[in-house]
């Protein structure tokens, strides 16, 4: 296995005081599903986007596909590698007055020329494979409709699909299920293990849920006060590691954690 | 049995006896509340104050309100053409219109670009605010000030009205329009930043569809009020239009009489506008 994202010694510091995240070293593998988890305010979401440059590491290095992304000055050149990075979030930030299908080829405006794209002109091409990752999230009847009209599920696919259009090799997912319900948020995870093992994206994905984390991921890294303190698969998270992330025990937490893998095995 | 003991005042509200003597009042009385108290009390005192010691200088307040109300009835009861025919009125009042048209439109172009730099969350912070503030320095003086101010240049007329009237549209649509567009959720543009997409495309694609209700809307509303201030012109700055014959009515022929006809057909057309625009509204709604 190749490794697609490498973070070396990345520290991100806000003003003068504010440390959200300092000394990070982790590396991603192509084809991975990698949940981070962490109280809130840990610098999960800082994490993620330092990735796509949308927040500005202060110091180390970003190594994506073989690049630095802290090294890309040139607009022109952060726009091409901005395409290869899909993102997800929990608030689904679309475009709440278009159709889905607007929403969805807004994935493609990364490829285009200023003009071209702020024209919205898209080729049939384009079109054709939108429609066919709409119609694989299970999204055919929605294609015209306005997205304000959505449940947040459908939002939620929307948002997947506007990130596959773009043909990304990572998936950025920054807590996409913090405001689904249980069926909702299954549906949602489920796609996005579809995504990681049949197209063979990578997947980062923050969150809140313990037994999301256990049962989806590939590895888990634990992040708390800006620091890494668990990188490794989900079996061997013992309740030391889950003290050492979130500051108390597991039983006060009031977790139930499953055997790891039963429910992604399910599927 | 135990479970019977009543709860003493001790528990229910802090030690504080709970509303034991006279009435329950439904308001604390705040630092706010007497604040607007005092206001209106000295409001009120001044208003009596005012009447009581006013100079009328031999104007009898009654007989001056009977003749008021006897002007009121030549207008609106007796309205008749003098001067000219139904016909020209209307053309007058297309001028009129149209003073308002030009210089909603060119506010609405300028201010468009301006509203967009003077947006936060598509400009940067000080360009935002020296923008925002320029642009309340000019509004905070009233349109027709502007043109006059303007007439010293351009001389009284319709060049002056043009640039003054357009200048405030401008000023006040800016600020209406970035207000709009800072609506839309900041996640979003992120949203799209994180595809790759660059700020023209951010524009067109997400911050305008989201906003063009509201940009509608305002520069609608502000047509109106230039529809307003354009037949005013006519009669303060010589622009010409329906608001030039009002004025030679009531300042040199005194005829009320096509006073009121001229009265009328303003409020038809203010009337129209209003129609119109609730329509548009409805329309984009939609």
């Amino acid at each position: 296995m190749t490794t697609l994202l490498q973070f070396k010694n990345v520290s991100k510091q806000y003003g003068n005081s504010t440390v959200a995240l300092s000394d990070v070293n982790f590396s991603v593998n192509e084809g991975e599903l990698v949940s981070i988890i962490g109280p809130s305010g840990a610098g999960k979401s800082t994490l993620l986007r330092c990735i796509n440059r949308l927040i500005d590491a202060t110091s180390g290095e970003i190594i994506f596909d073989g690049a630095d992304m802290l090294k890309i000055n040139k607009k022109h050149d952060l726009r091409a590698l901005r395409t290869k990075i899909g993102m997800i979030f929990q608030n689904y930030n679309l475009v709440e007055r278009l159709s889905v299908f607007e929403n969805v080829l807004h994935g493609r405006l990364g490829y285009k020329s200023a003009l071209v794209g702020a024209l919205g002109l898209y080729n049939e091409n384009e079109k054709k494979q939108a429609i066919k990752i709409i119609q694989s999230l299970g999204l055919n009847e929605q294609v015209y409709k306005r997205c304000d009209q959505l449940s947040g599920g459908q939002k939620q696919r929307v948002g997947i699909a506007r990130a596959l259009v773009q043909e990304p090799r990572v998936l950025l997912a920054d807590e996409p299920i913090a405001s689904l319900d249980p069926n909702s948020s299954k549906v949602i995870m489920d796609h996005l293990k579809n995504i990681c093992t049949t197209l063979g994206i990578t997947v980062l994905v923050n969150l809140h849920q313990l037994d999301v984390a256990l049962n989806y991921s590939d590895r888990i890294i634990g992040i708390s006060g800006g620091r890494v303190v668990y990188d490794g698969l989900p079996a061997n998270l013992t309740d030391e590691d889950i003290r050492r992330i979130y500051g108390s025990d597991p039983e006060a937490l009031n977790l139930i954690i499953q055997k790891p893998k039963e429910v992604a095995q399910k599927i | 049995m135990a479970m019977t003991k009543t709860a003493g005042p001790v528990l229910t509200n802090g030690g504080v006896p709970p509303f034991q003597e006279g009435r329950i009042k439904i308001r604390v009385l705040s630092k706010a509340n007497i604040a607007i108290r005092l206001t209106m009390l000295i409001l009120a005192v001044l208003t009596i104050v005012g009447f009581a010691t006013f100079n009328y200088q031999g104007v009898h307040l009654l007989k001056g309100l009977m003749s008021t109300l006897a002007n009121f009835k030549t207008i609106f009861f007796q309205p008749q053409f003098a001067h000219f025919t139904l016909l020209e009125a209307i053309y007058q009042l297309f001028i009129t219109l149209s003073l308002g048209v030009l210089t909603t439109l060119i506010g609405a172009i300028i201010a468009l670009f301006l509203g967009m730099l003077a947006a936060e969350n598509l400009s940067n912070k000080t360009v935002s605010n020296s923008i925002k503030g320029f642009v309340a320095v000019i509004r905070a003086v009233p349109t027709v000030l502007w043109v006059l101010i303007f007439a010293v240049s351009a001389g009284l007329g319709s060049v002056a009205a043009v640039i003054g009237m357009s200048f405030h549209s401008i000023s006040y649509l800016t600020k209406a329009y970035s207000e709009s567009f800072e609506e839309l959720n900041q996640g979003t543009i992120e949203a799209l930043e994180g595809c790759g997409a660059s700020w023209w495309q951010i524009v067109c694609q997400a911050v305008l569809p989201s906003s063009l209700t509201s940009l509608i809307s305002w520069t609608f509303i502000r047509f109106e009020i230039n529809f307003g201030v354009s037949v005013a012109m006519g009669a303060a700055a010589g622009a010409g239009g329906i608001g030039y014959d009002m004025f030679m009515d009531s300042a040199f022929y005194y005829n009320l009489h096509e006073m009121g006809v001229i009265t009328y057909l303003i409020l038809i057309v203010a009337m129209l506008l209003e129609f119109m625009s609730i329509k548009i509204k409805n329309k984009v709604r939609a």
